[in-house]
Order: structure tokens, then C-alpha cells, then sequence
């Protein structure tokens, strides 16, 4: 069977600093991976890097997406060959309205997957039933994408980006930090309502309080660079009680 | 217009009003001779260099439709009035050299001598107005225009520029207790020289769009004077410039009486060689406690080429006032272009995204949406016509 993400030995670093030390990784259509760690470990790096940001030498290994080798693609490329990135920090793009933005985003990945655009009203039909599910309002759809939006409505607004493009892989970078509880649940109710078993997710945390709502198969820990252990969600909570030292030695020492 | 004299020799006679009076003007103009850099408010637009430049072709004119907004049209060409759809409008009476005596500005001067025409637009107690005044052509213009809003008037007014030739423009603008002005000011082509006054009563608004995108000279210049409690005057410009386009915003904002506001920003978006300059100067008089005025120019630089001086200044004589003013000079955000991008725009689309949402901070202030309506769409197309590449819907 071959993987939908297939991560080998990957490393990375900005400017003469490594950051990604020899990471692998592989993640099969319809599973949901964590991979969790310290601060430092290089989980916002590695959802860049997939998802093909400047800055970042890839000094070797390889990274493929149902197949295709991701390191010459651009991220416009990478996102019409399914690779959808939610971001920690969703930008604020003034002037531009989040309908006109999804509708332009949507119709490009049509574009380049060979597929016909979508009309204006097909547009609003579908936006507004997706949005509808994930409690963004009419109001929040008219408005410049991010501009003035709470924290919880920005997660949220990604959600609603990712559920409008039906990415093969998610990445979910830190999509719970700065959440109360309430926006918690319906980020993660929109999350579990985007599992399919085409559908690949990763999600990257700190902490183990996502994980209570979306279940993830596997879990990961990152350490300096690398994956040094993998297990079932049981490795979350075990790594909630006894916190992340031993993996940064362990890292350290290795 | 370089010969300003054997110019005014030959148009003299068919030029309204009092001869006389002009060739004064024109006297006192030629003694002050075309503006320099060494004259401070036109120290970034060195107007006697910039019209011996051989004038710039402008490629991407594109027509705004504001026919939502039904307005009364008036057409000028070559300083003519061509066609009026309201026969209010083309009563020009003599002209008024209503303080000439102490102008000291040589384009103002020189507009008071050469003026062929304009529109002088009265508005009674609590009348309602849309007006388009459009220029077309090449031929050089000296329009002189004069409006007034009686108490609780509203106007709509578009200026609405594609000649292609010199022009000198000059409004005259009254506005009285609780009237309304929205005064849009578009400017593709041509070298154009706008000077405005526009003086507020009690409660009056001024909002005021400037929308520059020509490749050539374009100079604006506004003295806004507020002189009675709650007047207030939002003042917006966006700029786009290329090639070797000159493009100056000047604004001196007098808050003369308390509690008076004004809020004032420049949005310009520069490529290829193109400079850009904003001036702003708020004054806050003796006595005129309460005030609250905010300015603010932005500049984003789309190449290494262009060039941007933005000059705001404070100059306040009054203790109890809410003043800030700033400037932001940068490139486009290459995060927010990463993030276009990761939802499948191309590079160029995502730029011309981030470029539209920047400029279009300019209709912000603007509640009327038939107008923004109109204006968004002018800006949409202009921007995808001017730098060409990606589609932005």
C-alpha cells in the first residue's frame, strides 16, 4: 500500500541552523497522527517545510505526497495536489473579503486539478453550508478574511478554509492554542467532520487537551529535530503526566 | 501651458469675466513662475522639472461605471463644457477672484487667470445631489469649479479624470450646518494640478476619495478648513503608481474650533519608477480643545525602483487634544503571500490580491455601497489591467 505522506530522513535549516535532524514519517490514507513536543523541537518547521514556505534549505532526504515528490513544488502547487495547511497564526489580509477569498482559493485548486470552476451561486450555496456548520455566520463570510476576527473565529475561518478545499493531507498546526473550551469543541467537531478514509491528518500540539476530542491513531514525539517515539493515543496521555524531559535528553544524547 | 502668457493672448478673449482681473493673476503667477522644490509644500513635486519631462502614454485607462448611483453628468474637454444634463450647471457666472489678492500660490494664481469654465453647483436646505463631472481629451484645461451646501444638503460629487493632457483644477467648496459632502477625486491619465478648499460649518462631513492611477503628474492638493463643533473631514487617498509616475497627495487640515475630528490616510502602492509623496499637515488653533485628529500614509513598494516621501506633521497650539499621526513604508508581507499561496493562489494572483486589499483600505470610510460598489470594481479591474498577470476572482 503506498503512503499518503511519506516523510524519509528528512532535514532541514535556516541559514547554517539545523532545525530538522533526519525526521521520517509516513501517514496512510484516513489516519489522524499527532506529533507533539517541546517548544523548539521543529513542529512549526516541519508544517512549513511540507507545505513549501522560503527560507528553509532542505539539505536532504525527501518528502512525498500520494506519491509526488513535494521538494520542487511551489505551496500553490503543493495545495492542488492536496496539501492543506492550518496555520498557528492565520494572517489578517485587509480589504480582502473572506467570501472572495475562499471563492478565489477554491476555484484555483479546481483549476489546476483539471476540474471545472464553480459559479457564484454554487459558491455561496456551498460556502454557507459549510460555514454554517462550524458557527461562522454570514456576517464573519463578508468580512476581510481574519481582519478584527477573535482568536476562536480565526481557528475556526481555517477550518472552514480546509473543509471548502477537501485537502488529501491536513496539517493542523497548533489549531488549539489560544482556545477556550467552547472553541475547542467546535474546532474539533469540525476537524472529525473532515475524517475520511482518503483524508490524512496531522496534528501538531503541544498539549495533550486536542487530543481529548479528536482522537488521533498515532501519536509522535519530536525531539531536536527527529521523531523519537511513536505509539498509540496512550503515548499522549503518558506524556501528560510525566511532561517531555526525557525525550529532550534522550534527543540530546542520542 | 509652459508659455502661459501667449496662451492667455489667445484665449483672452473668449475667457468669461473680468479681463483685467486675470491678467493681474496672470502678472502675479509669472512673477512666481512654476513651483519648485525650493518652495517647502512642494518640495517633493518639483513642478517646473516635472512638466519638461515629454508626457507619459497611458495604456490602461478603465472606465468606472457609476450609473447605480444615477447621477446628473457634466462633460468637459479642453476646458469646455461639452454636455450637461442639467442646465443648472452651466450658469458660469464672472468669474470670482475672491482671494487672489493674497494667493501665493502660483498654480492657484494661474488657474484664476486661465479658468475657461467649471461647474458652480448651489445646493438648497436639505437638497439631495449626485454630480459626475468628467474631463476627456488632450488639449490643456483650466477648469474652475464652485460649489455650496446649504444646511443639511447632501452631495455626491466624482471628479472623474481621463484627459490625457495638462489640466489645472481648481474647487471652491462651502459646506454649511449638518450638510454632507462625499467628494471622490479619480485621476488616470493626464498632469494634473488639483488644488481644493473646502471650508465646514457645524456638524458638516467631508468625505474625500482620492484615486490616482495615471502614469504621468499627478498633484492634489487640499486645504480642508473645520471652523465650527463637530465638523469632521475623513480624508482617504490610494495610489497606484507605475512606470514613471508621479503621484503627490498634499493636505493641510485646519482645525480652527473644538471638538472637530479628521482622520486622514494614504494608501500607495508603488512599482516600476514611479514616486510617490504625502504631505499632511493638521493645525490645531488656539482654543480648539477636543480635537481628534489621526493621519496616517502607508506605502507598499512592489520593486526596488520607486520611491516614497511622506511627510506628516502636528502643529498643535491647543492643550486638550487627541493628535497621532504616522507613517509605514514597507514591501509585501511575505507571510501573508505564503499563506495565498497555500490555498492554491499563484504567486502573481496572491500579490495582486494583497495589493487590491491594500488600496482598497481607501473606501473604509465610504458607507455609501452603491458608490463603493462602483469604486471597488473600478479598482479591481485597474489593478488587474495596470499589473496584468493573475485573475482576482
Amino acid at each position: 500500500m503506498s503512503s499518503l505522506l511519506e516523510i524519509n530522513n528528512l532535514q532541514a535549516s535556516v541559514g547554517d541552523k539545523p532545525i530538522l535532524k533526519g525526521l521520517s514519517l509516513s501517514i496512510q490514507p484516513g489516519e489522524v497522527h499527532a506529533i507533539m513536543g517541546p517548544n523548539g523541537s521543529g513542529k512549526s518547521t516541519l508544517s512549513y517545510v511540507l507545505s513549501g514556505k522560503d527560507g528553509y534549505d532542505i539539505g536532504g532526504g525527501s518528502m512525498h505526497l500520494d506519491g509526488q515528490d513535494l521538494a520542487d513544488m511551489e505551496p500553490e502547487e503543493r495545495a492542488i495536489a492536496g496539501m492543506f495547511l492550518a496555520f498557528q497564526y492565520p494572517l489578517e489580509i485587509p480589504g480582502v473579503t473572506n467570501m472572495t477569498f475562499l471563492k478565489a482559493s477554491l476555484n484555483a485548486v479546481r483549476r489546476g486539478r483539471g476540474e471545472d470552476e464553480i459559479d457564484a451561486a454554487q459558491f455561496l450555496r456551498l460556502a454557507r453550508e459549510k460555514a454554517r456548520a462550524l458557527g461562522v455566520d454570514d456576517e464573519m463570510l463578508k468580512r476581510p478574511l481574519n481582519v478584527g476576527f477573535s482568536g476562536g473565529e480565526k481557528k475556526r475561518n481555517e477550518i472552514l478554509q480546509m473543509a471548502v478545499l477537501e485537502p488529501r493531507l491536513a496539517i493542523l498546526d497548533e489549531t488549539d492554542s489560544g482556545l477556550d473550551i467552547d472553541a475547542l469543541k467546535t474546532v474539533a467537531e469540525g476537524v472529525n467532520a473532515l475524517r475520511a478514509p482518503e483524508r490524512g491528518m496531522l496534528l501538531i500540539t503541544h498539549y495533550q487537551r486536542l487530543l481529548d476530542f479528536v482522537k488521533p491513531d498515532v501519536v509522535h514525539v519530536m525531539a531536536n529535530g527527529r521523531i523519537v517515539k511513536s505509539g498509540g493515543p496512550e503515548l499522549a496521555l503518558e506524556l501528560e503526566a510525566s511532561g517531555y524531559a526525557d525525550y529532550i535528553d534522550e534527543a540530546v544524547h542520542a | 501651458m509652459l508659455d502661459a502668457a501667449s496662451y492667455f493672448e489667445q484665449v483672452k478673449q473668449a475667457l468669461p469675466g473680468d479681463v483685467e482681473a486675470r491678467a493681474q493673476a496672470l502678472h502675479k503667477a509669472e512673477a512666481l513662475g512654476l513651483p519648485t522644490r525650493r518652495l517647502e509644500h512642494w518640495h517633493y513635486t518639483d513642478l517646473a522639472r516635472l512638466l519638461k519631462k515629454p508626457t507619459q502614454e497611458n495604456a490602461a485607462l478603465v472606465a468606472t461605471d457609476f450609473s447605480a448611483l444615477n447621477p446628473s453628468e457634466v462633460r468637459f474637454e479642453g476646458g469646455v463644457m461639452q454636455a450637461s444634463d442639467d442646465a443648472g450647471l452651466a450658469d458660469w457666472p464672472a468669474l470670482s477672484l475672491t482671494g487672489a489678492e493674497d494667493a501665493s500660490d502660483a498654480m492657484v494664481l494661474y488657474n484664476q487667470a486661465l479658468a475657461q469654465a467649471g461647474v458652480v453647483l448651489e445646493l438648497p436646505e436639505g437638497g439631495q445631489k449626485t454630480l459626475l463631472v468628467t474631463t476627456q481629451g488632450s488639449a490643456p484645461q483650466h477648469l474652475s469649479h464652485h460649489t455650496s451646501l446649504a444646511r443639511g444638503a447632501e452631495l455626491i460629487l466624482i471628479d472623474d479624470n481621463m484627459a490625457s493632457g495638462y489640466s489645472n483644477v481648481a474647487w471652491d467648496i462651502e459646506l454649511a450646518e449638518d450638510s454632507k459632502l462625499t467628494f471622490v477625486h479619480l485621476q488616470q491619465a493626464g498632469r494634473q494640478v488639483a488644488t481644493s478648499t473646502v471650508r465646514l460649518a457645524e456638524n458638516a462631513t467631508l468625505t474625500r476619495l482620492n484615486l490616482l492611477s495615471g502614469q504621468d503628474i499627478a498633484r492634489h492638493a487640499g486645504t480642508i478648513a473645520l471652523q465650527a463643533a463637530g465638523a469632521r473631514a475623513e480624508l482617504h487617498s490610494a495610489i497606484l503608481g507605475t512606470d514613471a509616475a508621479h503621484n503627490d497627495v498634499t493636505y493641510v487640515i485646519d482645525h480652527q474650533a473644538a471638538d472637530t475630528q479628521s482622520n486622514t490616510t494614504s494608501y500607495h502602492a508603488l512599482a516600476g519608477q514611479a514616486r510617490g509623496v504625502f504631505q499632511g499637515k493638521v493645525i490645531v488653533q488656539r482654543d480648539a480643545q477636543r480635537v481628534d485628529a489621526q493621519m496616517q500614509a502607508r506605502a507598499m513598494m512592489l520593486s526596488d525602483g520607486p520611491e516614497m516621501d511622506a511627510k506628516p506633521e502636528l502643529e498643535i497650539y491647543a492643550d486638550d487634544v487627541q493628535c497621532a499621526h504616522g507613517t509605514a513604508i514597507g514591501e509585501i508581507d511575505a507571510d501573508a503571500l505564503f499563506f495565498l499561496r497555500t490555498r492554491g493562489l499563484d504567486e502573481a494572483t496572491a500579490r495582486q490580491f494583497l495589493i487590491t486589499g491594500f488600496i482598497e483600505q481607501v473606501l473604509d470610510a465610504c458607507d455609501h455601497e452603491p458608490l463603493v460598489a462602483s469604486l471597488r470594481a473600478h479598482i479591481e479591474t485597474k489593478i488587474a489591467t495596470v499589473l496584468g498577470q493573475g485573475s482576482a476572482s
